[in-house]
């Protein structure tokens, strides 16, 4: 069967950027290891909504792509760190925003940080063994405004690494720029490693006086550190197999981006040079799942990214639940 | 004891009195890598380590007699010894017809067998082969031995300080194979861990 194709990327940022003095002036601590990686991040805003900052990156996409967005979008993938109901997720209002009228609809909570390869996956089912010819990935990351940024986890330098941000892509069953392999894996006894904690030791959805926050067990983080050394370039050599390629092969590699030494990390397994890392952690911070199709929209846009490059996109999510990796041949 | 206080003359010293936990942390990870380079592992040493199902002073005692070399080594041969330089002659077939001459050093007590060798002459053992035995019981918290090995760059491995002596028609020299060292010690390992599990068990 022909692989789908990535035909096109977009994104929105949220209005609202803050500087490290934000968290500096809150923690009282001037300097730490984490004010290091990232100078800058987007703050999703008290008005705004997961919904309106999707609406807004796939009226982008359509405007680049020339979409009609009531007919040429059949299926609707979403992938939100912290919707705006507890219950569901953003697809159908999203769909209601924008008058789409896909034939499938699918609110994703799993892949995280690599969601955006699991949705590619998941689109290519779907393209693959439906009449459905087109599909929007929509990634979107909302968890620093709406929880690193409060009173209380404001203090904790850790909480200037998230940033929030919308990436959007549109993938077709037919097109130039071919999947040519993804590979997805879930680790289910790591999946429960990352902790959503209250200084009162409340759940999250039980009442309280205090934010909660997101965390790792302090007693696994070398662990922790270790799985996202092993698991990305595993990921990544294996997709790297299923297409028949070599790391000389590659001309750049996108990934999520947790910190400067995974991303270090990640470049130097696959023997990639810097530039060749398409990465944007000092002014966006930690995306989450939203990084990969952020980052591919500034390689495109800022013309590195040039037609007839292999792009290999990988990562992983949490604590290690899930580790993914994807190829694309890409002719612009 | 009392921490000399000369340590505060020392820069740079990595201690939590001045390196706060969170630098400390920041520093590790910056150490830890998801891939090495070859030479960042094995550039100037070359440490390997291994578990022996087999007691430790048996395998003391094997490594201590320098003929068993014959056996576990992928090209030791033909030995004689010179009772009066207590010096053991071997044959090493990698180097063709050269010879390699071994002096060993062991300490029961430490359970340490060191190997002083030498290409081509016996008067300068610059070839280290330093072996460590330890009872795998309190490490491992299983019967058997841990056998530690260890060579370090010695800068003839660069240079052979003796070309004269060596067979006129030799074309290679032990120190162009360092790169390998760490592959073909892995393999003389298995070689000792084969042996000596194999007669171990048969005494069971």
């Amino acid at each position: 069967m022909e692989p789908i194709s990535l035909q096109g990327v977009a994104s929105y940022l949220p209005d609202s950027v803050v500087d490290n003095d934000f968290f500096r002036l809150a923690s009282g601590i001037d300097r730490h290891p984490m004010f290091r990686g990232t100078h800058l991040r987007h703050h999703i805003d008290h008005d705004e909504s997961a919904t309106s900052m999707a609406v807004k990156a796939i009226q982008r996409l359509a405007e680049k792509l020339d979409l009609d967005v009531a007919r040429d979008v059949d299926v609707l993938i979403t992938n939100v760190t912290l919707a705006d109901l507890p219950f569901v997720g953003c697809g159908a209002a999203i769909t209601g925003e924008l008058k789409l009228n896909p034939r499938y609809i699918y609110d994703l909570q799993n892949g995280g940080c690599v969601s955006f390869i699991f949705m590619l996956e998941l689109a290519q089912l779907i393209l693959q063994s439906t009449q459905a010819r087109s599909a929007i990935l929509c990634n979107l990351q909302t968890a620093a405004g709406r929880v690193f940024s409060l009173e209380d986890n404001r203090k904790l330098p850790q909480s200037c690494v998230p940033g929030d941000g919308c990436g959007v892509a549109y993938v077709t069953r037919e097109g130039n720029n071919p999947v040519l392999t993804t590979v997805t894996r879930t680790h289910g006894n790591f999946a429960n490693d990352m902790e959503v904690k209250a200084p009162d030791g409340r759940h999250w959805w039980q009442p309280g006086a205090t934010a909660f926050n997101i965390d790792f067990d302090e007693t696994k983080i070398a662990s922790i550190v270790a799985r996202g050394n092993r698991l990305v370039p595993e990921a990544l050599y294996q997709a790297l197999k299923q297409a028949g390629l070599g790391s000389q092969d590659v001309d750049f590699l996108v990934t999520n981006q947790p910190n400067r030494i995974f991303l270090r990390n990640w470049r130097e397994s696959v023997q990639l040079r810097e530039e060749q890392h398409i990465q944007t952690l000092a002014e966006h911070g930690n995306l989450f799942g939203a990084a990969i199709p952020i980052c591919l929209e500034r390689g495109i846009d800022d013309g590195r990214i040039h037609p007839a490059s292999n792009l290999l996109l990988g990562g992983f999510s949490h604590a290690g639940d899930y580790s993914a990796a994807a190829i694309v041949r890409w002719n612009g | 004891m009392s921490t000399p206080i000369s340590l505060d003359t020392i820069p740079d010293l990595c201690r939590i009195e001045n390196v706060q936990k969170e630098d400390m942390q920041e520093r590790c990870m910056d150490m830890t890598h998801s891939i090495y380079p070859h030479d960042k592992i094995f550039g100037d040493y070359c440490t390997i380590q291994e578990y022996i199902h087999c007691p430790p002073q048996t395998t003391f005692e094997y490594l201590a007699e320098t003929s068993n070399l014959l056996e576990w080594t992928y090209s030791l041969r033909d030995m004689t010894y010179d009772e009066e330089r207590n010096l053991y002659e071997f044959t090493d077939a990698v180097g063709g017809k050269t010879k390699c001459y071994c002096r060993t050093v062991a300490h029961r007590d430490a359970m340490t067998v060191d190997y002083h060798c030498a290409w081509d002459q016996g008067d300068e053992l610059w070839m280290i082969y330093l072996m460590r035995v330890i009872p795998a019981e309190p490490v491992l918290n299983k019967p058997g031995s841990v056998v530690l090995w260890t060579n370090c760059h010695h800068p003839y491995y660069e240079k052979n300080p003796y070309p004269q002596q060596a067979p006129a028609d030799r074309k290679i020299w032990v120190g162009d194979m360092w790169p390998m060292f760490y592959a073909g010690h892995w393999i003389e390992m298995q070689n000792l861990k084969k042996i000596l599990e194999h007669r171990h068990a048969s005494l069971r």
